[in-house]
Order: structure tokens, then sequence, then C-alpha cells
């Protein structure tokens, strides 16, 4: 397949690079810009790189009876993927290993990734955030979490580079309001998205709502998300030079590059690319002339070496399969000078801790953060078009920050132009029960309808997390997959500074559905997943797949796995790049900040691989390769 | 019409009239292939297909901001601006005729040539005197009289640049337009090529070249000055069964190999006219609404090509409804026609203002 | 009877059960695939049944909405045999998709053996009814264009 260069194992390269997501492209990318040789190792198949392949992620989607957001994306049992709808409630003391995810508990979580070329983001939403500066230093300002080792004035030159790279829609008078601020004159690559009927419905009903947290007044107001997704471009970007939007990504010409059409598919898969993925970064990178990127698919990482004598990472054991119905393999051996695993925030330290390399710290796969969703749902008093445009334009985001957070977790709000779906409400589920249970049919069905789903409100709330040492992606002998590779074990738990803020949240949703006269359909029920008690009442909790801190980054090699450069304290040619660098995540989606600190660490990397031009030592195989 | 040889700026007002209405007539023809294709299916056509109909929409801006510049004022919505099919392209191109037709090798043969790279073997050629042909589209001023007719699109860009570089050696002002009308690449763009606003002699000859290369190619290359194969030997891909690749020479693609199925096609009647289905039935009644909708449309364009640029956004959702319209058209069993599927007819009433 | 003569019947049952035209029916695309995928599962002589019923209900009702909807309940809807079947048939036009029916239905009423949910096809999905109705697209087919989200929903009268 075109797809996967053959790897020659005389060769090293420059670095290699786990995981051909976010990540991994951004990397790739900056090392062939700079000239070096790069390897990028992709776990499952490559099949997109070509519509007529992204077509069969689409048509798969479409002939899935369950929809989920991996429902594109080829059942590979070499390189297997968590899916929501395996989540099961957990019993007191028992794990569940029905699934490729080990659910220690004792929460079960129902988050997900995905593993194809492009990783997550071919099905991620595309909220593009930056945190606020205040997220950075949680610990210092409010007694909570972790500071990071870099503060966000440090970040913020890498956020503009990620929003050119990711092509970000945005009005930025509208986040500076956030109290984030930009460099005088910034705009953003491309015109804030327009908020939806629903959205605008919603604004004119609350805009303007006071809530008073731990003394202190904030007002609310609906505003647009910055989004990873063609609008039209900013004719004032780059100082009047504009912005040029990526289109789709093809081996051929196909010059499909339209704006957003408002699919309301960004979960699980943009049918134009409209969306940015990370696809569209490789693409780049495959096409560049400066270095080289060589793409080996179908290529999962199954051991990191280490060099005890140096302690650097000698080479990378991978195992290579033809065919994902059949566990058929062969172990190769790949070595370079510099080592990136961006595989993501539970694949990086399930590698890392099936090599043995737990951290020097002890910290690797510990400090497991998401966020905690809270779903709310009901009926708006008229039809308001509900299930068109992207899944989200705008939300509810002035609780992001303050003083508050010293007590409880702050939180913001999606309002979800898809409806009641995530909550289970789907389009599908109404027409079922209109025809099944209401007895309807002919004209009622059809207004029936319309009053069910044209009237659909939804509001996720996002509410932040902080990094807890005992929430953790472990490994463990008795749970193996297909290729033999351990499976990554869960444990995560939802503290009381969570819970608190869940509760606010769902207090403020029911004093936003009276302002706008929402019939409130919320129901949350004991035998759902992800169900808790706080205080007396009930909620569902669901995951965001915001996977991240599991090899946290900080000052000292004891308080963290790599440094402000996302390098390993313990190797010093190995980087672990991604989310999982992250030692706290404010009520921020977390893609637009772990693309932030891959550029920032690309560049440590470009020096580290031009001052060890003078012949580099490089380490003897010491591992013996194992099938 | 009368095609002469531009001399004056209102002879260039013409050809860029001309060319609007040029760059128009081949949409529908497209736009009825491509929405012939069952879904799902010949994705490589499909997209082949699509990516030229949506450069011949870049193409229909490019003219308007030409004319735009020159003081002119496009309409799209006059009589006879949309031509019935079967039609002679609106450049004299004599020898042969446009069809709204199914996706099929005839139609493919016809977009080939509507596409045909200029191959004129002289420059006394290139712009050849012929007697008006049967049913041409009357592009401007219908008068009955013989024009210049040209043996390509191509060609007929030739002579619009020459036109121009002419008229501004002359010392004519040519740029008088007012530059608010100027559709620019925030309000259009598509991943191939990119609206050039018009403002002096620079980017109209430009925005000739856009046009002129995309469709046939830089000349001497399969592709144009961005690398990006020409609709010709796009469609050839098709008939070739093979896709370019870089460093390819013409009629040798050595690319992936590419599909085509052209029985999972829907049997459309070819060159439908509104009377073709029976009045009062629910075919009719659907066949007048995209008529009134692609009027609609065009009337909403050409308020964006005359002062309201902005109203090209919206025209695109206009569009995407118009191509929902022209599916279930074309799903439909045309009444009383056995084995034949309805078609959208593209009849314009005699004004759609 | 034939494919093609059946497909008449039903296309005027269906009209009747979904409250979409018979052109806006055949303008999925589907009514093929649709028939073909009832008479799969349940067989000929059921479906033959039912629009035969559905027939004489029409003649019956002579254009009287309120009686013909109270026969349909009354002789289809209502029927062991025949009312999952009609049930199934507007949740085909409406979401593309066959469901399985009940395993009890199957051991009373016989038939394949090997009834499952499946999506009929990628298109059938991008096709299903309840899209239109609610004057929306499929997610992820048949975008309507950039900012048209902005606008207040068009949702169709029948």
């Amino acid at each position: 397949m075109p797809s996967s260069a053959p790897v020659d194992a005389d060769t090293i390269y420059d670095a290699v690079i786990v995981g051909s997501g976010v990540s991994g492209s951004l990397v790739a990318n900056e090392l062939s810009k700079q000239g070096f040789h790069v390897l990028v190792l992709e776990a499952g198949p490559g099949e997109d790189q070509t519509i007529r392949g992204y077509e069969k992620y689409l048509s798969r989607f479409y002939e899935a009876t369950s929809k989920d957001n991996n429902s594109p994306y080829p059942a590979n049992p070499n390189a297997s993927m968590p899916r929501s709808p395996a989540v099961h409630s957990l019993a007191a003391g028992q794990p569940d290993s029905s699934s490729y995810l080990v659910q220690n508990g004792p929460f079960p979580l129902d988050s997900t990734y995905t593993r194809t070329l492009g990783g997550t983001t071919m099905h991620w939403e595309g909220k593009a955030l930056r945190m606020l500066p205040e997220d950075f230093e949680t610990r210092s300002r409010y007694g909570q979490g972790l500071d990071w080792p870099i503060s966000y004035d440090e970040l913020a030159p890498h956020y503009r580079r990620a929003e050119r790279e990711l092509g970000v829609s945005a009005d930025v008078q509208d986040q500076a309001e956030l109290g984030i601020p930009f460099e005088p004159g910034y705009v953003f690559p491309m015109q804030g998205l327009p908020a939806s009927y629903l959205d605008q419905a919603v604004a004119a009903g609350i805009d303007g709502t006071g809530v008073r947290l731990d003394g202190e007044d904030y007002h609310l107001k609906v505003r647009a998300f910055p989004q990873a997704r063609n609008g039209i471009p900013n004719a004032a970007y780059d100082g009047g030079k504009g912005y040029v939007p990526v289109g789709a990504v093809s081996t051929h010409q196909v010059e499909q590059g339209e704006r957003c059409q408002g699919n309301n598919n960004c979960v699980p898969l943009c049918p134009v690319q409209a969306k940015y993925h990370a696809g569209k970064t490789l693409a780049k990178a495959l096409a560049g002339t400066v270095g080289k990127v060589d793409l080996r698919t179908q290529a999962v990482a199954s051991r990191v070496h280490v060099d005890h004598v140096t302690g650097r990472v000698s080479h990378l054991e991978y195992k290579a399969y033809a065919d994902p119905g059949s566990p058929e393999h062969t172990t190769h051996t790949v070595r370079a000078r510099l080592f990136v695993l961006a595989a993501n925030a539970v694949e990086t330290p399930r590698l890392m801790l099936a090599s043995g390399l737990p951290s020097s710290s002890a910290l690797m796969g510990r400090n497991l953060m998401d966020h905690a969703y809270l779903l709310t749902w009901g009926l708006m008093p008229g039809p308001v078009g509900t299930m068109r445009g992207t899944v989200c334009t705008s939300g509810i985001s002035d609780l992001r920050g303050g003083a508050f957070r010293h007590g409880q977790a702050a939180f913001a709000a999606d309002i979800h132009n898809d409806g009641w779906g995530w909550a289970g409400g789907t389009p599908e589920v109404q027409v079922l029960d209109l025809v099944d249970s209401m007895n309807a049919f002919g004209p009622d069905l059809r207004r029936g309808a319309v009053d069910r789903i044209s009237r659909q409100l939804l509001l996720a709330w996002m509410v932040e997390l902080m990094p807890d040492p005992s929430n953790r992606i472990t490994v463990d002998g008795r749970y193996k997959d297909a290729l033999g590779n351990l499976k990554p074990v869960l444990s995560y738990n939802i503290a009381d500074y969570t819970l608190a803020g869940v509760a606010q949240a769902r207090s403020l949703s029911r004093r936003l559905f009276q302002r706008l006269g929402v019939e409130d359909h919320t129901d949350y029920r004991p035998t759902d997943v992800g169900y808790v008690s706080y205080q007396g009442e009930g909620y569902v909790i669901r995951g965001g797949n915001h996977w991240s801190g599991t090899h946290v980054m900080g000052t000292t090699p004891a308080n963290s796995v790599v440094d402000a450069d996302q390098r390993s304290w313990d190797h010093e040619n190995l980087f672990l790049v991604g989310s999982g660098s992250m030692p706290s995540i404010g009520t921020s989606n977390t893609t637009l900040t772990l693309a932030a600190l891959c550029l920032k660490s690309a560049e440590q990397m470009v020096r580290q691989l031009r001052d060890e031009t003078s012949a580099v030592e490089l380490a003897t195989t010491t591992g013996s390769a194992q099938a | 019409m009368t095609l002469s040889r531009i001399t004056t700026k209102a002879d260039l007002q013409d050809y860029l009239h001309a060319a609007m209405q040029l760059e128009h007539a081949t949409i529908p023809p497209y736009l009825t292939a491509l929405y012939s294709i069952h879904p799902g299916t010949n994705s490589d056509a499909f997209h082949v297909i699509r990516v030229v109909a949506v450069e011949e929409m870049l193409h229909l801006t490019l003219a308007a901001n030409m004319l735009n510049a020159v003081g002119g004022e496009p309409d799209m919505t006059r009589a006879g601006f949309v031509p019935r099919y079967p039609a002679y392209l609106p450049d004299g191109e004599a020898d042969f005729e446009v069809s709204l037709e199914r996706f099929s090798p005839t139609a493919i043969g016809t977009f080939l040539k509507i596409e045909r790279p200029a191959q004129a073997p002289s420059e006394e050629m290139r712009v050849l005197r012929r007697p008006k042909p049967r049913a041409a589209i009357p592009a401007v001023h219908p008068d009955g009289d013989d024009g210049l007719h040209f043996w390509s699109i191509g060609e007929f860009y030739a002579e619009i640049a020459r036109g121009i570089q002419h008229l501004h050696d002359q010392g004519v002002d040519l740029f008088t337009g007012d530059p608010s009308r100027q559709v620019t690449p925030e309000l259009y763009y598509s991943g191939g090529g990119e609206v050039i606003p018009v403002k002096d002699l620079a980017s109209a000859l430009a925005a000739v070249e856009l046009i002129s290369e995309q469709g046939e190619g830089l000349t001497g290359s399969i592709y144009d000055e961005e690398g990006e194969l020409s609709h010709y030997f796009r469609f050839q891909q098709l008939t070739l069964g093979r896709y370019y690749q870089a460093g390819d020479v013409a009629n040798s693609p050595t690319g992936p190999a590419l599909e085509v199925d052209w029985d999972a096609v829907y049997p459309l009647l070819t060159n439908a006219t509104i009377t073709d289905f029976p009045a009062g039935s629910e075919v009719r009644a659907a066949a007048e609404a995209f008529n009134a909708g692609y009027a609609e449309f065009l009337s909403l364009v050409n308020q964006a090509f005359t002062g309201q640029p902005d109203l090209l956004i919206p025209a695109v959702g206009e569009m995407f409804a118009l191509r929902d319209q022209v599916g279930r058209l074309v799903r439909n069993p045309a009444p009383g026609r056995p084995g034949v599927n309805a078609a959208p007819t593209f009849d314009m009433p005699e004004t759609t203002r | 009877m034939s494919a093609q003569t059946r497909l008449e019947p039903f296309l005027a049952f269906s009209s009747r059960v979904t409250a979409f035209t018979v052109f806006e029916l055949q303008g999925t695309g589907q009514a093929a695939a649709y028939l073909e995928t009832v008479v799969g599962v349940v067989g000929e002589a059921l479906l033959g049944d039912l629009l035969s019923i559905d027939e004489a209900i029409q003649r019956e009702a002579d254009g009287d909405a309120a009686v013909r909807d109270r026969l349909l309940r009354a002789r289809i809807f209502s029927d062991e045999r025949l009312g999952p079947v009609a049930r199934h048939i507007i949740k085909l036009w409406y979401l593309g998709t066959w469901y399985a029916l009940p395993k009890d239905w199957h051991e009373v009423f016989g038939s394949v053996e090997d009834d499952v949910t499946f999506v009929v096809s990628a298109a059938a999905y991008a096709e299903g009814l309840v899209w239109p109705a609610i004057g929306a697209n499929p997610p992820g087919a048949k975008g309507p264009g950039y900012g048209t989200w902005a606008m207040p929903p068009k949702i169709p009268a029948f």
C-alpha cells in the first residue's frame, strides 16, 4: 500500500515519531521543514489518503447501525480503540476487561480516541480554545491542581502558530472579553462562524443572566467558540496578507476545499474535510522537500528500549501487521537520534509502562484528566431548527475562570446544534418512539417529528477536573490485545471539587431553562453508565475524550515526567508529546493547547538535533528483539 | 451577435458579457451529468465533474469581476442568458452542440470538446468568420449577423487578453468600475484556484490566464501554473481509465487506475423541456419549481455581481437546495416514458427579473 | 405479481403512512431497494395481503381521511401479523434502516431466519425522510451550505 514506506533496519532516522495524530503530524512537519529525516509509525490503517479512501469512512458511517464517534473507522483488534457503547456500569472491585480499555473503576469513563491515520482529529469536534492565563497557575492562585512550568504568555506565540496550522475561525474581540490576552491587532485566520438559529434563540432568552459565585457576580453571554473549521478568511490576518484555507487532502487532485457546509457531523467525521484533521498537516509533511518523512501504517509501537548506561533511548520495537483481521505480524526494530511518542495520553504512557519505564518520578500514567460532562436537555417552546449547522457553534464561557475556583470547579456550556443525540435522544429514537409507542403515522408522524426534534435543546456542561495521581493508566500482564501488547487499564474517579461544579451547572441549567420556557426533559437514572450521587442528588457524568496529564510536565524530575519542552527528564533523546504533558486543562478542549505545545517542543527538538550533529555516539542495540 | 475583433471598450464589454454567458452555459450540462450519477457510486467521475463545475463557477465569477472592472453591468437575468439545450457555445464554436444529458461516454465526449485545448493551426484560423450556426446562443445583442467564431474557449479568451492589452496600449481608460463590486477570495473559494479581484491591467490579464489555464492547461503542459490538472485532461482521465500524476505528458497518464461505472446512472431524458412532462403531474410541478428556483438563484448571484458581493454566501446555500431538488427529479420516472427518468430542464421564463 | 407491478401499490401505501408524496418517495431513489428489503424478510404473500387490504381500505374510505385512518388502524396497524411490518415500512422510509422484527413475531409468522437490523445502504441513510420532515440534512450528507444554520428553519408544509 502506498502509505507504507519500507523501513530500512540500517537507517538511523533523525527522529521516529509514534502516532500520526495532531501531535505527531505537527512534529513531523516541523522537523521535516528543517531538513530532518523522520519516520512516522501509525498503529492503525491509512485508508484515507485518497478521497475515495476518505469516502470509505463516510460510507462505513452511513451504513453503521450504531453511529458512535468511532463508527466510521474500521474495527481493528490489532490496534483497538475504546468505544463508548462498550462501557458498562462497574461493580465495586470488579474491573471490566470486556473491551480494549480495561475499566478498573470506581467510575466508568466512556471517553474514546481513534487509532487511524490522523488520530482522534478524525472524529474531534474542532473546538479550538485557548486556555485562560489563570489556568496555567491554578495551584498558586486557587490552591488547586498543579501549576504549569510555563505561563500563558510563553505559550501565546505558539498558540498563534497553532491557530494558523489548524485554521481557526473565531472573533478575537469575543475571546478577549473572556480575559484572554491577544497581541495588539491580532485577528484569527478566519472570521467566527455564524451562530446557529438555536444559539440566537437561546441568547435572546439568557444573555445578561446574572450568576453569583463565591461573592462575585458574573453575567452570561452566548458567544461563538473558536473552531478549527474553514469559514470566511480574514483579509486582515497576518498583517493584511490574509489566510488561505486548507481543503481536502488526497493523493490525486480533487480540489475539494470548501468552507464548512453545515453537515452537522463534525463528530464523528466531516464529509467535506472543512474541519481540520491531522492528515492535512501530515500531507504537507509527506510532500515536503526540505527533509523527508516516511510513513509506516499498521505498525504498532510495542517497546521502547533504553541504554542503561547513557539513559538514552536506543531503539524502538514495533509490530507490523498486513491484515487487521489477523494477529499475524512481524516485529521490527527502528533506530533514530530522537524518539517522539505522540500516541495520545493513554497510549503513550501505556507504551512506556509496557516497556518497563514508569519514570523516576513514578508519575507515568498518573494525573489522568478529562472533562466531566453533565448533559441537560429539554424542548424549546417552538421549533428552532435543531439538527442544523456544525455540531456546536456557541455556548457559555463566562464561568471558565474566577475566584470561586478555590472551592469548586470552573465550567462552561456548549449549546448542541445536534440536539439530544449525546443524551440518547437522537432523531432515530424519536421516530421509533412515535411509530412504536405513540402509534403515529402519516401527518401525525411528520408533525410529531418536528415537535420532538426541531425544538430540542441540549446543553453540555464541561466541568473541569484537577490532576489526581490516583486517576491513572496502568498495564497489567493479564490484559493483552490481539498482537500481545498490554492493554491500558484505567482507574478513574471524580472528586468532590468537580462534583460541586457539576451541581452548580445543574442548578444554573434549571434557571436558564426557566428563563427560556424550556420543558426540562433531563433525566438521570441510577442504572445509567456514569451515574453519581452528590449531596443527595443524582447526576450522570460522561467523558469528554480530553485525555490528559499522564506524562505531566513540571519543573523537576521529581515532580514531573517531562520538562517544559515535553522532553523526558529520564531520557534526553525522548519526547513525550501531547495532552499527556498538560498539568491542568481548565475548561478548554485540549487540542489547540497541545498543538501549541508540540510546536514549541519541535523548536527544542530542532535545536537538539542540530547540537548533536557532531558524531553522536549512538548506543548499540541492547535489547533483543522479541516476537 | 457580432463578435468582431476588440477595438473599443464597448467591444470588450460585449466579449465579457459573452464570457459570462459562456461560462454559465457549461454549468447546467455539467450539473446534469453530475447529479445523474447514483449516489455513492462513480466516486472518481463524480469528483472530476464536480471540480470542473465548481471551477466554471469560479470562471463565471472572474468574468463578472472583469466586466465590473471595465465599467460593465453583469446581467444574468435577461432573456436568453440561459440557453435552450442543445446549444452551441456562445463563443461561436460551431462544430458541436452541448446537451443536457446523463453521465455517459457521449457526455464526456462533449465535455472534452468544451474544454479542448486551443489548437487552431494559425493566427488566421484562430478567429474564423463562419455562418452563424443553427440555435447558437444569442450572447449579447442577438441580431442575426454573422460574427467571429472561435475554435476553442482558449482562443476566445486569447482575444479578450489581446483586446485588453490593445486598449491599454491605446491609452483607453479601462478600469473605471466600482472596486466595491469585486468578488474577493474571502467570499469564494473551493480549493481549485482563487478569485482574483480585477483592478488593473495585471489583474485582468491574470484572471484571463487563470480561466484559460484551468480549462486547457499551460501552453505545452497538462498542468497550469499552480500545478493543477486542466479540465480537458481531467475529463480525459475518465475515458482513459487512469489518473494523471506529476511528470506525465498529454494522453499518457500513469497514475492510479480509475473506475467508471457507466451503468450506475439514472436514465435521464436528454435535453428535457418542461412540456415533456404532463401538466398536472408531480414531476411537472417539481421541474417547474426547480426552474423557478434556478431563476431565483441566478438573480441572487446577479445581485452579488452588481454591488452586493456578500450575497454569494447565501447563494451557495440556494445552490445546495437546488442540488437536492435535482436529486429528486432524476430519480423519478418521466411520466409516460417507460425506462426514462425526469430531469431538470433549465427552462427560464422570458425574463427572470 | 412482479416487483414492478408491486411498486405502485407499495408506493401508494407508503405515501399514506409517511405523509410524503409518491414523487418525494421516488425522489429518494430507494423505492425498489425498500420493496426488495420488505419482500426479502416477510415474503411476497404477506406484503401482497397488506397491500390488498390497503387498497380495499382506500376504496371503502373513498377519500375520507378520518375513515381511512380508522380503517388503517383497525385492519393493518393493530393486526398482529401486518402491524409490525407496516410500522417497519414507515421506519424504512424515515430512517433508511430495516429493524429486525421481534422474535415472537417470527415464531408465529415464520419467514427468514436471519432477520437483523441493518441500514439498507449508505444512500438509504442519506435519504431518510425524517430529515426533510424537519427541514434539516441527514448528519454527514447533503450539507446545506455555509451559514444556512443561522437562518430560521425551512420546515416544509405538507
